[in-house]
């Protein structure tokens, strides 16, 4: 090969560096584009997640209704991201107050919206009904979930939860749930994990839900929790929070007051979630009788 | 060597240029065009094609696999040719595959994704169909996938 072989190629290999140049060039200002927008879309996404956020934490509930009645009491809501569906019902009532944690189907945008929908519904069934028995509240809530987001073409909206009724007259306590989950801390340390009905809310419209009845003294302590919190991986070896640290956490200070607790709990929770992300909507209360 | 033998099926030797070599298998219908140098000058690559058009039509040929593996240069001007003028050209003569092999280098992968985008904008989409090209990793590869 002559030296003119040697001399093209050199040109040809300048020619397409040149080209290869402009190509990421074009590219990389491209993707600095369509950075660019997508920064904005998320800036948009975040600011509207923000004000809904807003939206759906002033709807939350007042926590002196329960002081009223009770020792102390003191809740805590941390939405997977700022909004879902986990949400906390307290409500007076004519001779108490109706209390409760739901935790709706999946987390987000949707879990929100369910959740929403679903306070709204129990406050209607209270006032324009004067319901205030768990029982019926949940059984009428099940059926209107079912029969508005689940039927024969799809199965969306589902809840699970628990409900308590409190009289102040008869001083009794009763109590429904939907795979609820609640614990009974004694001043002891002694914890009893609280009965349910193994269905969700919106499963199925036949479904009784059942009644119970509680008998709680003072120094008592009632703590409702959702899945989010005890199914959270992290620690050292990435694992689940779990009922058991729960229960730990809570029986090694029995005698704190409810706002002490729920706050320690809250403590624990960051430290074991760590840098992992927050992989559903947690949410726990806790009364102090 | 007039002949090569990959996956038990033996290619022979059409024509040998300085810088490139062509074989082809009745059986299979294919052709192999192997690139011997680092870069092809057009002329010579011009020329190249032109045999491998002969031997479309004289062999029914349905299968070119072009071995670009020695090449180090990606020379635009011969794409182009081989887009506007050769693929049209040999279209409707019954080729229906080309298999392209590059070497393993990053950045001649780049070169040309960098030239078939300027050929994208240069000429219309058109340019682009007709002739299924698929890059491969080997002649055995491309074998494979006829029989």
């Amino acid at each position: 090969m002559d030296a003119s072989y040697f001399k093209e190629q050199l040109q040809a290999k300048e020619d397409m560096l040149a080209q290869t140049t402009r190509f990421l060039v074009q590219t990389q200002h491209s993707l600095e584009e369509k950075n660019k927008e997508l920064l904005l879309a998320n800036n948009e996404i975040f600011d509207s997640i923000s004000f809904a956020s807003r939206i759906q934490n002033s709807l939350l509930p007042d926590i002196d209704i329960l002081k009223i009645f009770f020792k102390d009491a003191s809740f805590k809501v941390m939405q997977q991201i700022g909004i879902g569906g986990d949400t906390v019902f307290i409500k007076n009532t004519n001779n108490g107050v109706v209390f409760g944690l739901l935790d709706s189907t999946g987390h987000g945008i949707p879990a929100a919206l369910l959740s929403i929908s679903g306070t709204l519904l129990l406050k209607e069934l209270m006032t324009s009904m004067e319901i205030d028995n768990p029982q019926t509240l949940f059984n009428l809530l099940n059926y209107q979930l079912h029969k508005t987001f689940n039927n024969s073409r799809s199965s969306i909206a589902h809840k699970e939860g628990v409900f308590f009724s409190f009289s102040s007259t008869q001083n009794k306590l009763i109590y429904s749930s939907a795979k609820g989950k609640a614990l009974l801390l004694r001043p002891t340390g002694e914890i009893e994990e609280l009965a349910n009905t193994k269905k969700s809310l919106g499963d199925d419209a036949n479904t009784e839900f059942e009644l119970f009845e509680m008998k709680v003294m003072s120094g008592d302590k009632l703590i409702m929790y959702s899945d989010g919190l005890t199914d959270q991986f992290g620690g050292s070896n990435n694992k689940k929070f779990s009922r058991d640290r729960l229960k730990k956490i809570l029986s090694k200070s029995p005698r704190e007051n409810a706002t002490e607790m729920v706050k320690k709990i809250e403590k624990e929770f960051i430290i074991w979630k760590s840098t992992n992300a927050q992989t559903d909507d947690v949410s726990f209360m806790i009364i102090e009788f | 060597m007039t002949t090569l033998s990959f996956n038990n099926y033996d290619f022979t030797l059409e024509n040998k240029g300085p810088f490139s070599s062509l074989y082809f298998n009745k059986e299979l219908k294919m052709a192999i065009c192997f690139a011997d140098e680092e870069y092809i000058p057009i002329d010579n690559f011009k020329e190249m094609f032109l045999h491998i058009s002969v031997l479309i039509e004289t062999y029914e040929i349905k299968h070119l696999v072009f071995d670009k593996q020695k090449l180090r240069t990606f020379h635009q001007p011969s794409m182009e040719w081989y887009f506007a003028v050769w693929k049209p050209a040999i279209k409707n003569k019954g080729l229906v595959n080309h298999y392209k092999i590059l070497p393993k280098l990053d950045w001649f992968e780049k070169a040309v994704e960098a030239g078939k985008y300027e050929i994208f904008q240069k000429f219309s989409k058109e340019i682009l169909t007709g002739i299924r090209i698929t890059y491969i990793n080997s002649v055995e590869e491309a074998i494979e996938c006829v029989i």
